[in-house]
């Protein structure tokens, strides 16, 4: 095969395929454990808060405030289960997602790995969690060291957990094709590469250390659509050969409904709606989710189909430093009622006893309202009939 | 080799974009695939096609031979035929000079440029010897305000708390002094605490000021870099490589040296190739006012001071020091400026 045939192939944005190489990295690794663990949650998140302090000079004053990014929201996430985290910008998706990978430190709560509490480990004994939750990054022209080459940035993993000593670049070029880039490619540095090649660079670097769960922050955001497509595909195959878990932040629902199993609405902070894909998307309880589903565009319309009536929110998120008492989207809400100023509606199934939590036959589905919309079958036939 | 598409384990990943065949190749060409450019090698590349920089570099380098093959240069002028003696930067020779001073010989065989009034020391030897403590205080002084300043930015800028706070009033408290001022000041403080009670020759003493002045100037000389470095350090430490590299559990040291600083390699050589001429300047300034280098050393600073009333009379004193001293420090500015384009990418021509 030519040069230009393996470029062609692996070399850029052409093709999720990645060769054989894909089949060594189930390769048994002695100590770690693999397989569905379905007992155990790989990752349980309970009550997690992260307020960032700040003052600011008012003219003589000097004020302390908090801006409350994470204010007390709690999931799980079960081997090769993916969760999606949507939202506006500012409701603290990245924040979350750089609490679990623990490059912050939570105010409160607390962060179990596979049952162990990693919320206020030192950085020392952070390195075993480190090989175990990696992390994907937005945006692929500021998430690799511009003054290194590709061989750098993928054994620097290798190099720090001491995985495949001496044969350290044999495995890198296995990651570039397992990533479908040309591993002819280990010495070139990141400027050289286009954006969808670089954002693969950064899928490499996270598999290096054979991880279990991948938090990936807005990982196509950046990217061109056609690209963006061809990234998620890798990302899906990539989780369905290595059995790993996700957390898949992003404000594209449409990329979410693809990837995710479950998915929870984040809004300032807190989880407004959480449950399995299928419920969020098809019966969302909660207002916000309603309002977010239906801003979203319709390929019914580009059918043809006329669209529903979708919902405006008026005004502007409100400012985290300060939220609305009660429900904290009350004030964009048209349900909003007096109740929802005084108490915060709990998290809870809106159909069946509170007791059950939601795990009700059809999965899990909670919701943050006090007037969630719930439809009985029925209801639902008929309005959408 | 075998063909990646029939071994593919993934081939049902099958949606929108996967329907189009593979696009071209979008990735630059090389002629070698394996090759790749480091942005140092790439800003040296572009160094390597500015006349302007190639031209200061060889102006700059025959000072540097000037100051090493300064004995040498001298020895070449012969024997003085009038006392019998090699040319030397130092020795007085009362044979050479008139009752009132005035030289003796001209431009000659045996002195280049002729012999100072009054003292009757050979003016080539001293204007070869003179390139030497020029380019040294300019590139001792350069190298450790850059390791200061460097140091000191990095531990700031990427521990931050109170310990950027103590180094930030430090830079700012220093920044405030006025430098002039307080090196006039403080040059023969110095040189009394280190040298006073001892009986020392004036040679010693003058080396003494030499050291003294290269600390002064690098006391007052390292705080611009901190500031700058521990800028680009607070702001590339929010960069997403480095919070990859935490997320891998890469140590902090690590994470600050490969990682961090070689992202500041080109505003360190740009700051540190501004610095020399500065100081070299500095050094000429402090020696004109006389809180610089002293006799004997040979200073281009000094002879400048020394010759000014009587320029008219004796241009071979003043003008190769002043045409020297211009030269070099012109050229290190101008070589500084072509290094700054180099390193920037938006000055691409």
């Amino acid at each position: 095969m030519t040069q230009q045939q393996i470029d062609q192939q692996t070399g850029d944005e052409g093709t999720d395929r990645t060769g054989a190489a894909a089949v060594p990295q189930t390769a048994p690794e002695t100590s770690r454990k693999s397989g569905q663990e379905t007992g155990q949650p790989l990752l349980k998140v309970t009550d997690l808060q992260r307020y960032f302090p700040f003052r600011e000079v008012q003219g003589l004053k000097m004020v302390r405030a908090t801006v409350k990014a994470v204010d007390g929201i709690s999931f799980t996430v079960r081997q090769g289960q993916t969760l999606g985290l949507v939202g506006e910008s500012g409701c603290g998706k990245s924040t979350t997602s750089r609490l679990i990978t623990r490059l912050d430190t939570p105010t409160a709560g607390t962060i179990e790995f596979q049952g162990r509490d990693i919320t206020h480990l030192k950085e020392s004994e952070l390195r075993e969690i480190r090989r175990d939750v990696q992390m994907i990054f937005q945006d692929p022209y500021s998430s690799l060291n511009p003054r290194h080459t590709v061989g750098t940035i993928l054994s620097t993993p290798l190099k720090v957990h001491g995985l495949h000593q001496g044969k350290e670049k044999a495995r890198v070029q296995e990651l570039l094709e397992l990533v479908g880039l040309n591993p002819e490619h280990i010495n070139r540095y990141p400027s050289e590469f286009s954006g969808g090649q670089r954002q693969r660079i950064g899928i490499a670097r996270a598999l290096a250390v054979e991880p279990k769960l991948i938090i990936a922050d807005e990982p196509v955001s950046a990217l061109d659509v056609s690209i963006q497509a061809q990234v998620m595909n890798l990302l899906a195959k990539l989780r369905d050969e290595l059995d790993l878990a996700f957390i898949f932040v992003a404000h594209d629902l449409g990329v979410v409904r693809h990837f995710c199993d479950q998915v929870a609405v984040m809004y300032l902070g807190k989880i407004v709606e959480y449950g399995d894909k299928k419920k969020i998307y098809e019966a969302p309880e909660h207002p916000y989710t309603q309002a977010l589903l239906s801003a979203a565009p319709d390929i019914n319309v580009a059918r043809g189909i006329a669209p529903k009536e979708r919902i405006r929110l008026v005004g502007d998120v409100p400012s985290p430093i300060d939220p609305p008492s009660g429900c904290r989207f009350r004030t964009r809400c048209w349900k909003a009622q007096d109740i929802c100023a005084q108490q915060e509606p709990p998290l809870l199934s809106a159909q069946a006893d509170e007791s059950l939590r939601g795990k009700r036959e059809g999965g899990l589905h909670l919701q943050a309202c006090h007037f969630p919309e719930v439809k009985t079958d029925l209801v639902a036939e008929v309005e959408s009939a | 080799m075998e063909n990646p598409l029939n071994a593919m384990p993934g081939a049902a990943f099958e949606i929108e974009a996967e329907a189009t065949p593979p696009p071209a190749v979008v990735a630059p060409e090389h002629k070698d695939v394996r090759t790749g450019r480091s942005p140092g090698q790439v800003a040296w590349d572009r160094l390597k096609k500015d006349k302007v920089a190639i031209v200061c570099a060889v102006i700059i380098l025959f000072f540097i031979l000037v100051a090493i093959f300064a004995p040498l240069l001298t020895a070449l002028q012969g024997t003085d035929p009038t006392t019998g003696l090699p040319a030397s930067p130092d020795r007085t020779n009362t044979d050479l000079v008139d009752i009132d001073g005035n030289p003796l010989v001209g431009m000659s065989p045996h002195h280049w440029l002729g012999v100072e009034p009054r003292l009757g020391r050979d003016l080539f030897a001293r204007w070869a010897y003179g390139a030497r403590p020029s380019l040294i205080i300019g590139f001792v002084a350069a190298a450790a305000s850059t390791i200061i300043g460097v140091t000191l930015g990095l531990l700031g800028g990427y521990v931050g708390g109170a310990v950027d706070r103590v180094i930030s009033w430090v830079v700012d408290f220093f920044l405030s002094l006025p430098l002039l001022l307080l090196v006039l000041a403080i040059v023969p403080i110095v040189q009394l605490r280190i040298a006073g009670g001892n009986d020392l020759t004036a040679e010693e003493l003058s080396t003494i000021r030499f050291w003294v002045i290269i600390a002064v100037l690098v006391a007052f000389g390292w705080m611009g870099l901190a500031r700058l470095v521990r800028g680009e350090v607070k702001s590339l430490r929010e960069r997403e490589f480095v919070q990859a590299a935490r997320a891998i559990g890469v140590p902090t040291h690590q994470v600050l040296f490969k990682e961090v600083l070689p992202n500041l390699v080109g505003p360190i050589i740009v700051s540190a190739s501004i610095a020399v001429p500065a100081y070299i300047t500095f050094e000429a300034t402090l020696s004109y006012l006389g809180a610089g280098l002293v006799e004997p050393t040979a200073s281009w600073g000094r002879t400048i001071s020394d010759a000014q009333n009587s320029f008219a009379i004796y241009p071979l004193w003043l003008w190769p020091s002043v045409i020297a001293l211009s030269a070099l420090v012109l050229a290190l500015s101008l070589l500084g400026d072509s290094i700054r384009d180099a390193f920037d990418p938006t000055s691409r021509r």
